[in-house]
C-alpha cells in the first residue's frame, strides 16, 4: 500500500489542528477518509498531532481484514459510517465541552451565529460502554445519516464531512457551539434573544 | 408517494390517442421523479437500439416530488430520450415555469411516442384529453414568432415547450426551447427528436391541482432555513445574482482552464471582453429567475438591434472557443442559436472544430477562420437550415471531424461536444467529463464544483488522490437533484441534508442521505445498462487525445495533461463494472435492476 504525499499532508495538517486546538489527550482522537474504495486511518497508539508517514493505514471497507492489528480501535465506528452514510471523511475528537455538555443535555442546540448556520442542533449518544465499543458502530452511523456529526456522551464527538478538513471544521464547529453555550450557561443569565427558538431548531 | 399526483399523461402521435395511468409507487419510491422516474419509464418503454429520429423513441417529460413547491430553486422538471448525437440515453433538465404548469394539470408526467403525417402540436390541460391539433402555419417560425403566435391563439394561461428550425430540420443537437427562448432542454439534440414526431409546441395550460404534502409546516421551517443559507452565501446572494453564470469566466480564464480556440489554449487576456463584468457594464437590461428561485442568475440583455436572454457561461463558448472576443457578436450570436433552437454548447464546438480543420488545411473554406465575427452568425443560420457547409456541421464535431480524415479536431465526449472547462485543469472534473452518461456533459458529476468553487469544500484540482471516489459521490447526488428537482446552483449554499429534508417533508417518506445515495446509484447503473444495451462500451470512456497527450502551453494549468487511466481503474472498481463496462451482476441484484 502506498499513500500519497498529498493525502499525508492533509493528514498531518488536520492532525496537528486537532492537538492545537485542544481537543482530546496526546494519543485520543483519529481521522480517516475514504479513498479507492478503502478506508486510510491514523494507527492505534499514533499521536494524532505528530503524525508520521507510516502512522496511516489503508483498511478494506466493506469487511474485517488483519488491518485491525493496528489500525485506530475505533476503525469498526468509521468503517460502519461509510458503510452507512455519504461520509468521505471522519474525524473524532474528545472536545470537552462537546463531553460536557453531552453530560447534562440530551442534544446540543446551538445558539451562536455560526452553529445555528452549519448545525441548529447536534444529537448525543448514549453508549453502554463509551468507548471503541460495537454499540459505537450500530448507533452513530444513524444518527449521522442526517446530521454531520454527533457527540457520544462523556466520550467525544464524530464528524463526517466530504473532505477531511470538511470533516475537521464540523468537529471543530460543534466544539465552538458547545463552548458558547456552555459558557453563557456559566454567567447564569436568561439569553436576552434565543434565536434557536424562533428559528424552530426543536424540529430540526 | 405525496409531492407526486401518481399520475401519467401518455400521447401517441402516430395513432393520435392519449391514455392516463397510475405510477406505480415502487417506481416512485425507487426512482423518485424526474430523471429518475424519466430513466425508469423510458428504459421500460424504449429498445436501446431504437433509432433516435424514428417515431418509437419517446420522449419522457417528468416532474419531481418538489417540482412547484415552495422549496427554493424548484421550478425544474426533466426529459428523457434517446440522443440523436450520441445514441445513447439523454436526460436534461430547464428551468422556468413549465414544470409547475404541467404539475398543475394533475400530471407528473408526459410521455409522447409516435410520429404526425403533418407538423402538430400537443395542448395539455387539466381534466381534459390532450388535443393533437395540426398547425403547418406554425413550422418554420423561430421560437419567439413560435411562442407569440400561441399567445394569439386566446388559450389562457399557458407555458410551453417549442423547437425552432434546427429542430424542425433535424440538427442533431437542436434544443427545445421553452415560453418562447425563456430557457431550454439545451443539450443532445432532444429538438431533432421532437421535430422528426412533427411536433412543434407542447401548451400546457396552467391548472389548479397540487399534490399532498405530508407535512407542511415543518418544510416551510426548512424552506425559511435554506433561504436564510442562501441570502448569505456568496455565490448565492451576490456573484450568481450581479453577474450571472457568465461571472465564472474570469475564475476559469484566470486558472488557465477555459475551453478558447477548441481547447487548444486555455488562457487568453481577451477573454475579459465577454466577462460577467463586461456584461452587466455593456448589454445588461435587468435579471431573470426561475420559478421560486430567489438567486435569479438569469440575465435579460440588449445590444443595438437586437434583445434576449443571455448569454449563459456556456454560451460564451461561441465566443471562446471561435476566438470571437467580441460581446455583441457573441451575445447576437447567442439569441440566434435561442431564436433557431440551438444548444449553444455543441453549435460552438462544432464550429470550432470546423475552424481547426481549416487551420490545418482539411477543410477547404476560407471564411472558417480562428476570429473572424462576420462568419459566427451565418454559419449558426446555415447549421439550422442544413444549408452549404451548414449540412456537415448539422451533424456535430465528431461526424464533421471524421469526415474530413482528422477525428482529433473534435472535442467531444461520446458524441457530445463539452463544456468549457477544460479538463486539463481539474482532473476529478475530467473523469466526469469521461464517464458521464450522456457524454461531455459538465453537470452529471460537476467535481469542478469542489475543484474550483470550493463548494463545499476545495480539494486540489491537480491531483488523483479521492478523485475516483468523490465523483461518484457527486454524480449520485446530481442524480438525485435531478430527480427532486432542484437547480445545481442551489448546491452553492445548501448542503446534501437540506434536499433529504425537503424530500422527507414533502413525501412522508424516510428520504434520509443513505436512501438517497443508494436511488442515486440505481438511476445511474440504469442509465449504464440502456447505454450498454445500446452499444456502448470501456473505450468509449474516454477524452480527446488532446487532453491525454498535449499538455496546457500557457496560464495556471500550464503542462498538465489529464492522467485518465489510474482514475478511471479505480472508478470502475468503485462502480463494479466489468472489463466490458457493464453493471456486474451482483451490482445490478443489489440495485434491484433487471439485467
Ligand atoms: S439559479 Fe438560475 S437556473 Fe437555477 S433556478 Fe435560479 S434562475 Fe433558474
Amino acid at each position: 500500500m502506498t499513500i500519497d504525499e498529498e493525502t499525508f499532508r492533509i493528514f498531518q495538517r488536520v492532525g496537528k489542528e486537532v492537538l492545537m486546538r485542544n481537543l482530546g489527550s496526546s494519543h485520543s482522537g483519529n481521522i480517516s477518509i475514504r479513498s479507492g474504495g478503502k478506508i486510510i486511518i491514523k494507527k492505534r497508539a499514533a499521536m494524532l498531532g505528530w503524525l508520521e508517514p507510516e502512522d496511516l493505514i489503508e483498511c478494506t471497507l466493506d469487511k474485517e481484514d488483519s488491518s485491525s492489528l493496528l489500525a485506530s480501535t475505533e476503525l469498526g465506528v468509521h468503517r460502519a459510517i461509510y458503510q452507512q452514510t455519504d461520509a468521505m471523511a471522519v474525524v473524532h475528537t474528545h472536545s470537552p465541552y462537546s463531553v460536557v455538555l453531552s453530560l447534562i443535555e440530551d442534544e446540543i442546540t446551538c445558539i451562536d451565529a455560526e452553529g445555528m448556520f452549519m448545525y441548529k442542533k447536534i444529537p448525543v449518544v448514549e453508549l453502554n460502554v463509551p468507548s471503541g465499543s460495537s454499540e459505537a458502530a450500530e448507533k452513530v452511523p444513524p444518527i449521522l445519516k442526517n446530521y454531520p456529526a454527533c457527540v457520544i456522551r462523556s466520550h467525544g464527538v464524530f464528524a463526517k464531512g466530504i473532505t477531511l478538513e470538511d470533516a475537521l471544521q464540523n468537529a471543530t464547529g460543534v466544539e465552538f457551539s458547545a463552548q458558547i453555550r456552555y459558557l453563557t450557561m456559566l454567567t447564569g443569565k436568561p439569553l436576552k434573544r434565543d434565536y434557536s427558538k424562533e428559528k424552530d431548531f426543536g424540529n430540526w | 408517494m405525496k409531492g407526486m399526483h401518481n399520475k401519467l399523461l401518455s400521447a401517441d402521435l402516430s395513432v393520435q390517442s392519449s391514455a392516463e395511468s397510475t405510477i406505480d409507487a415502487e417506481k416512485l419510491t425507487g426512482y423518485l421523479g424526474g430523471r429518475g422516474l424519466g430513466v425508469k419509464l423510458f428504459t421500460s418503454l424504449v429498445n436501446p437500439r431504437t433509432d433516435p429520429l424514428s417515431p418509437d423513441n419517446c420522449l419522457v417529460f417528468a416532474t419531481g416530488p418538489l417540482t412547484g413547491s415552495i422549496v427554493p430553486t424548484s421550478g425544474r422538471f426533466s426529459l428523457v430520450t434517446k440522443s440523436p448525437l450520441t445514441g445513447l440515453i439523454l436526460y436534461s433538465n430547464t428551468g422556468g415555469s413549465v414544470g409547475p404548469a404541467l404539475k398543475s394539470t394533475g400530471y407528473d408526467c408526459l410521455v409522447v411516442r409516435g410520429r404526425l403525417d403533418e407538423p402538430c402540436y400537443m395542448l395539455v390541460s387539466e381534466g381534459e384529453e390532450p388535443q393533437i391539433i395540426p398547425c403547418r402555419d406554425l413550422w418554420g417560425l423561430d421560437t419567439l414568432e413560435t411562442q407569440n403566435r400561441l399567445e394569439s391563439l386566446g388559450l389562457g394561461r399557458f407555458h410551453s415547450l417549442m423547437i425552432g428550425p434546427a429542430g424542425e430540420n433535424g440538427v442533431l443537437y437542436a434544443s427545445i426551447m421553452n415560453d418562447g427562448n425563456h430557457r431550454a432542454f439545451g443539450r443532445g439534440g432532444s429538438g431533432a427528436v421532437m421535430g422528426a414526431k412533427n411536433l412543434k409546441a407542447i401548451v400546457i395550460k396552467v391548472g389548479k391541482a397540487k399534490p399532498d404534502i405530508d407535512n407542511p409546516e415543518l418544510l416551510t421551517t426548512y424552506v425559511k432555513s435554506a433561504r436564510d443559507k442562501m441570502k448569505v452565501a456568496p455565490i448565492t446572494n451576490s456573484s450568481l445574482p450581479m453577474f450571472g453564470t457568465a461571472g465564472l469566466l474570469n475564475v476559469i480564464n484566470e486558472l488557465g482552464m477555459l475551453g478558447i480556440k477548441n481547447f487548444q489554449v486555455g488562457y487568453s487576456h481577451e477573454a475579459e471582453n465577454l466577462s460577467g463584468e463586461a456584461i452587466r457594464e455593456q448589454i445588461f437590461e435587468k435579471d431573470e429567475g426561475c420559478y421560486a428561485c430567489p438567486i435569479r442568475c438569469g440575465r435579460m440583455t440588449k445590444t443595438q438591434s437586437m434583445n434576449g436572454k443571455g448569454p449563459e457561461f456556456e454560451s460564451l463558448l461561441l465566443g471562446t472557443l471561435t476566438s470571437i472576443f467580441d460581446l455583441v457578436t457573441v451575445t447576437e450570436a447567442n439569441y440566434h442559436c435561442n431564436l433557431l433552437g440551438l444548444d449553444t454548447v455543441s453549435t460552438a464546438g462544432t464550429i470550432s472544430c470546423a475552424m481547426e480543420l481549416r487551420e490545418k488545411g482539411a477543410l477547404n473554406d476560407d471564411r472558417i477562420q480562428f476570429g473572424n465575427k462576420d462568419i459566427l452568425i451565418p454559419l449558426i443560420e446555415d447549421i439550422a437550415y442544413r444549408r452549404g457547409i451548414g449540412e456537415e456541421l448539422a451533424s456535430g464535431s465528431a461526424q464533421l471531424a471524421a469526415k474530413h480524415g482528422m477525428p482529433d479536431a473534435a472535442v467531444h465526449v461520446k458524441g457530445m461536444e463539452l463544456p468549457a472547462y477544460d479538463p486539463r485543469g481539474a482532473i476529478g472534473h475530467a473523469l466526469g467529463y469521461a464517464t458521464s452518461n450522456r457524454g461531455g456533459c459538465h453537470l452529471t458529476g460537476y467535481l469542478v464544483s469542489m475543484e474550483v468553487f470550493a463548494a463545499p469544500k476545495k480539494i486540489p484540482r491537480a491531483s488523483t488522490g479521492s478523485k475516483a471516489d468523490l465523483l461518484v459521490l457527486k454524480q449520485h447526488q446530481s442524480a438525485i437533484e435531478d430527480s427532486l428537482i432542484v437547480c445545481k446552483f442551489a448546491g452553492y449554499a445548501l448542503g446534501f441534508d437540506f434536499y433529504s429534508r425537503f424530500a422527507t417533508a414533502v413525501t412522508g417518506e424516510d428520504l434520509n442521505i443513505t436512501r438517497l445515495m443508494k436511488i442515486g446509484e440505481r438511476i445511474y447503473n440504469l442509465e449504464r445498462l440502456f447505454n450498454v444495451k445500446a452499444g456502448l462500451s470501456r473505450k468509449d470512456d474516454t477524452l480527446p487525445k488532446r487532453f491525454l497527450t498535449e499538455p496546457l502551453s500557457e496560464g495556471l494549468s500550464k503542462g498538465r495533461t489529464v492522467p485518465l487511466d489510474s482514475m478511471l481503474e479505480d472508478y470502475y472498481r468503485l462502480r463494479d463494472w466489468d472489463k466490458t463496462g457493464a453493471p456486474s451482476r451482483a451490482k445490478l441484484e443489489e440495485l434491484h435492476i433487471k439485467p
